[in-house]
């Protein structure tokens, strides 16, 4: 048994929470149901407590409206949300080292936890194609998505500026660690539209992170910028040959974060420790592809329970993925949300 | 012994130095963000331009107040330390200047860059990465020079930290600073370069400073485009280095408070980056736009290049600590982006694209600027690993320093120390003999007189000592001329038989130009007066001199082939 794993059952154990009752807020549907299964029941079964699963939109605006009133305790948050969150007092400050091991701390990839969130998994937005469409060679970098001589067709993109700026700029052979510094220049969000406006007339929005998949899978597009969770999902299903192509993937990660306002602050935190562990993460990581954010996590992660398909290729941020890759800067987009936007409907109607 | 002595102090000043650079680059980048001066620190209060605006002037002109003032009152040497200082610690195995004078000039350049000013973060990672070596001169461990090639080991291993790039540390060790490549001081620069690269890469990890992709070269043509840029890029480097140069003086004469000169350089590069900001700090976005096609205008290129010109020669001629390399890639690559809009926009040639040009821009530039073209090429190889592109960067290097080498001098370093009196133009031997004063080799048995003495009782002296002359002085101690017995054979007082010298040194005088005066003089002694006022202060024998240019010839032999 790992020291950490140890520390963890010990607080468990031992903190005198058995009789109070959790609620858990996240997002519904596959991910949340996969959540149940690999931690949320788990959890209950090993301590006793109810737990009660909420559903919420992800913003912290929900959860300042109805934090409070519906007794949320743990949340399940981007990480760019709970850091707004977090500098609002909405979320209960905790210390990192209280509740893990160093070497815990240390396992954490690709950021370990701060004073408001911890870590839970990883996704990503990455391009895909649809493999019927280009006979003869495939896509492999993200240069190819703005390369309509090569491989014409729709490109289909979320009518937001989210992700496609930092795209534009790895295309113009940017290193990934510099692509938010110059993102943040006006020269660089020149240059991002600059290179968008050269596929302006292949492409075809969305704004239901659904629909990419749907567009590939139905011909309305031969190429996508979305979630690997929801390719991975048509394609599993067979619906349609959908390939990723990991380079350029911009990793988000998501948090576990406790409400400020939560009456059972001790089962908060030792659900969170449960929940981070890599037994936990690994289970989750069977059932939907979203990355461990641990890396000892990797190593126990096996073949989904439906699909049978060994999971760990399909994970965003698994260790045999080459190219480049992103880390979503969160603090980034929390203070450009204005900017992108401004720029981005600018853009829109052709002045940018 | 010696090896284990050797090798220590390389793993010892390689780490100490690799570790204090990678913190000084940390430090500058918090305090960029916290002073709003990265991008991705002003893009937060884009909200707010006001704030923007106000810090943007504000920060670089009470950070110049700042260094100014620190500079005045806490420094011993009262001015920031660089490379210069290095080159003649070492060259003449002197120690730095004060420690004290050192920290004090490395925390300015901290500040210098963390405030936004037009500098260069490599000049002070060296005089940081000697400062360690320098500890080396304290310790007797029995092996000649060792503080000199600690010296050494510092500034590679700082290099090789910075751009993560061990080979071009090795070489810009003793390209600029060691001049000579004895295996002692080679091998232990190797081993401490290689530490400053494993610290930076292994332990760390850290990305290398900017990083270069490149799909090469695909029309033979582009090389004598290139080689056109190097000549370009030199004539833009020669007039950099006179503005540098003549900055400070001009400066001095019409600001009396040094701590305003810095300041209203702050200020200069504030009002700027109002409407410029690629001209804050070091630059490292906008060296990376100029990799990318299109990324500037013409007329923006042009504008940008001028400022950044002024405002670098402004803020270190006005004191700002900092370096001229990081300004110089920066210069460069915009010369180069700007030579490549004409020739592939403006002409319609066609070339392999912006990122070649800009390159070879940059490393053209830089390299007239340190004068180290070995260096630049190497680091252009390490940092792209591509043979294309080193090999057009190593065409504008040449031509570069072709041009700068004869219309400017070896590098800016070289012709700071030259006015300090420290000319390397020659060589380092002529360097190390023009370092010796004749007045240092005076004879304390040479014999005087007066006109009044009797040349009979001065002839007995000369003869009593072994010489065969006399140097006659005035009552002021002024040498009026030579008394030589038996010339004219019959005079009863010296003053009706005085010749005049026929070779006459001053306390100036060095041992290098004396060797060349003394072609074709006979005689044994030469008097040396005073530059002044022209009294005597004694002799030098010939032979004394010859010794001595022996013997210092020896001592460069020995130092530049030494084994171990």
């Amino acid at each position: 048994m790992r020291r950490s794993d140890f520390v963890s059952l010990c607080l468990l154990v031992a903190a005198p929470v058995a009789a109070e009752d959790l609620t858990v807020v996240s997002w519904g549907g596959a991910y949340e149901a996969a959540q149940r299964h690999a931690i949320i029941d788990p959890y209950a079964r090993q301590t006793g407590q109810t737990v009660t699963v909420a559903e919420y939109d992800g913003s912290w605006a929900a959860l300042e409206a109805r934090g409070a009133e519906d007794g949320w305790d743990v949340i399940d948050m981007l990480s760019d949300q709970a850091r707004v969150a977090c500098a609002r007092g909405l979320l209960l400050e905790m210390t990192p080292r209280s509740l893990f091991s160093s070497e815990t701390l240390e396992d954490f990839t690709p950021f370990g936890p701060d004073r408001c969130a911890v870590p839970q998994n990883a996704y990503a937005r990455v391009m895909a194609f649809d493999d019927r469409a280009f006979a003869g060679v495939k896509p492999t970098r993200i240069e190819d998505f703005f390369d309509t001589d090569r491989f014409p067709g729709p490109r289909a993109i979320q009518r937001s500026p989210d992700g496609i700026l930092e795209w534009a700029l790895l295309a113009e052979g940017v290193p990934p660690e510099q692509v938010y510094g110059l993102l943040s220049t006006d020269r660089g969000l020149r240059l991002a539209f600059r290179k968008l406006g050269t596929i302006r007339d292949d492409i075809i929005w969305w704004e239901d992170p659904a629909e990419p998949a749907d567009m590939l899978a139905d011909g309305r597009a031969v190429m996508a910028a979305g979630f690997n969770g929801r390719f991975f999902d048509i394609a599993q299903r067979g619906r349609a040959p959908i390939d990723i192509v990991w380079d350029g993937r911009i990793i988000g990660i998501e948090v576990w974060a406790i409400a400020a306002s939560t009456k059972a602050p001790d089962a908060a935190r030792a659900f969170i420790v449960h929940a981070t562990q890599p037994a936990s993460m690994a289970r989750f990581a069977t059932q939907i592809p979203y990355g461990p954010t641990r890396v000892s996590a990797f190593n126990r992660i096996g073949i989904n329970p439906q699909t049978g398909v060994p999971m760990r290729a399909y994970l965003p941020n698994a260790p045999q993925h080459g190219g480049r890759a992103l880390v979503r800067d969160s603090g980034w987009y929390a203070n450009t949300d204005k900017l992108r936007q401004r720029r981005f409907s600018k853009w829109l109607d052709g002045a940018e | 012994m010696r090896m284990l002595v050797l090798t220590g102090i390389a793993l010892t000043a390689g780490s100490a130095a690799s570790l204090a650079a990678i913190a000084l680059v940390e430090l500058v980048s918090l305090l960029n963000t916290g002073l709003l001066v990265a991008p991705k620190a002003r893009v937060q209060w884009e909200s707010l331009p006001w704030l923007v605006a106000t810090t943007t002037v504000l920060v670089p002109t009470l950070g110049g107040l700042i260094v100014g003032l620190v500079h005045k009152h806490l420094s011993p040497a009262q001015r920031p330390l660089g490379p210069p200082d290095v080159i003649e610690a070492v060259q003449f195995h002197r120690p730095l200047p004060g420690l004290r004078s050192g920290l004090v000039s490395t925390g300015t350049a901290a500040l210098s860059l963390g405030a936004g000013a037009s500098v260069g973060q490599y000049g002070p990672m060296v005089y940081l990465g000697a400062i360690f070596g320098s500890f080396a001169h304290r310790l007797r461990l029995g092996v000649p020079n060792l503080a000199s090639i600690a010296i050494g080991c510092g500034v590679a291993a700082a290099i090789s930290t910075a751009f993560n790039a061990p080979i071009a540390g090795v070489l810009f060790a003793h390209e600029v600073v060691l001049r000579h490549y004895a295996t002692r001081a080679f091998a232990p620069v190797t081993v401490a370069s290689v530490t400053g690269y494993v610290i930076a890469n292994v332990i760390f990890e850290r990305p290398a400073l900017f990083r270069i992709e490149s799909p090469g070269i695909t029309h033979g043509y582009e090389f004598a485009l290139v080689a056109v840029l190097g000549l370009v890029v030199a004539m833009a480097a020669i007039l950099f280095m006179r503005l540098l140069l003549a900055v400070g003086p001009t400066l001095a004469r019409w600001i009396k408070w040094p701590e305003l000169r810095t300041a209203m350089a702050g200020l200069a590069v504030g009002l700027t980056a109002l409407a410029l900001p690629d001209v804050l700090g070091i630059g490292t976005s906008t060296l990376r736009f100029a990799t990318i096609d299109g990324a500037f205008g013409l007329g923006e290129v042009i504008v940008l290049i001028c400022a950044k010109t002024v405002l670098t020669a402004l803020c270190i001629g006005a004191g700002f600590s900092g370096g001229a390399f990081s300004p110089s890639l920066l210069i460069g690559s915009l010369i180069g982006v700007f030579f490549w809009t004409l020739a592939s926009g403006v002409a319609g040639v066609p070339s392999s694209g912006a990122a070649i040009y800009a390159i070879s821009g940059m490393m053209g530039f830089a390299s007239a600027v340190i004068g180290a073209p070995l260096t630049c090429i190497l680091i252009v190889f390490e940092l792209t690993r591509n043979y294309d592109v080193t090999i057009a960067a190593m065409v504008a290097v040449v031509f570069s320093n072709l041009l700068s080498h004869r219309a400017f001098g070896r590098s800016l370093f070289d012709v700071q120390l030259a006015r300090r009196g420290i000319d390397f133009s020659l060589g380092r031997d002529r360097a190390h003999f023009a370092a010796l004063k004749v007045v240092d080799y005076l004879q304390p048995d040479a014999v005087t007189a007066t006109a009044e003495d009797a040349a009979q009782d001065v002839s007995d002296r000369l003869q009593a000592r072994g010489w065969r002359e006399a140097f006659v002085l005035d009552t002021d101690g002024t040498l009026v001329g030579v008394f030589t017995p038996g010339a004219q054979g019959t005079a009863t007082r010296v003053g009706s038989d005085v010749g005049p010298a026929r070779l006459v040194f001053h306390d100036t005088t060095d041992l290098a130009e004396a060797m060349e005066r003394l072609r074709g003089f006979v005689g044994d002694a030469v008097p040396v007066v005073s530059q002044e006022n022209g009294t005597y202060l004694g002799a030098v024998s010939e032979a004394d001199l010859v010794s001595a240019w022996l013997d210092e010839g020896v001592r460069l032999r020995r130092e530049e082939n030494a084994a171990i």
